[in-house]
């Protein structure tokens, strides 16, 4: 029988540079067969307007429960074994890394799903927000809605 | 009961945070309007605003409670 796999996530806010090799050698374990990698940074432009540099801020307390629920939601859909997601907040240069995200797994599909779904929940549910800047002047980028409850169930009448 | 702005809410309200006492509102919804009204602008972001009860999700009729952290976020931008 294969024995279970602890999940000794990392799941970090900070405001200092993003060292991914850390973060790559707490996943990685001798069960594993696989790591798969998501590093994002800053873009030198933005809807073809040259950037300045972003600015990143959070609703730190809320963003790392979502966060943390993003893990553990990749531990139930995927065989994967250990994940790091870290954001940075704060002022970011171009080409600095703003989101980091690595999942290890025994083998490759699980991690490569993974890493997958972490990003593209992470952009529409985490209260994380980043403001642009420009030669003149800065906007909050579009974002997306995160999908919140329309209105409270309410209980059924007795019968 | 504390409320909390985010990105260009809080840029339009002009204040993070404030504090308030949860008889002003009872709900979500009320508690958004209630600022409307001090801040008009803030009413065209209505459909493009979420809340939050307690860093979770909580749709706009959701009842306020003394001690409650209620915070209203704009669309998300990380990654």
């Amino acid at each position: 029988m294969t024995p279970p796999l602890d999940h000794d996530d990392i799941i970090e806010l900070i405001r200092e540079l993003i060292d991914p090799r850390p973060l790559i050698e707490h996943i990685r374990a001798p069960e594993d067969g696989a790591i798969v990698t998501f590093d994002g940074f800053v873009r030198n432009q933005s809807h073809n307007r040259p950037t300045l540099y972003l600015d990143y801020e959070a609703y730190e307390s809320m963003a790392l429960g979502k966060m943390s629920e993003i893990a553990a939601e990749l531990h139930e859909k995927y065989r994967v074994h250990r994940v790091a997601i870290v954001h940075r907040l704060g002022r970011l240069e171009i080409g600095e890394t703003s989101v980091f995200i690595a999942a290890s797994a025994p083998h490759r599909a699980a991690a490569f799903d993974a890493c997958r779904f972490a990003i593209d929940t992470l952009k529409r549910t985490v209260p994380i927000w980043k403001k642009e800047y420009f030669e003149d002047g800065a906007i909050w980028a579009d974002g997306e809605l995160p999908p919140a409850p329309v209105a409270t169930p309410r209980a059924k009448p007795a019968s | 009961m504390k409320v909390l702005f985010f990105g260009r809410l809080k840029d339009v309200f002009g204040q993070s945070e404030e504090s308030l006492d949860v008889n002003d509102a009872s709900t979500i919804e009320q508690l958004f309007a209630l600022y409307s009204e001090r801040v008009p602008e803030l009413a065209k972001y209505r459909s493009s605003v979420v809340a939050s009860r307690n860093q979770e999700f909580a749709p706009w009729d959701t009842l306020l409670h003394s001690g409650d952290e209620v915070a209203f976020l704009p669309p998300v931008s990380g990654g």
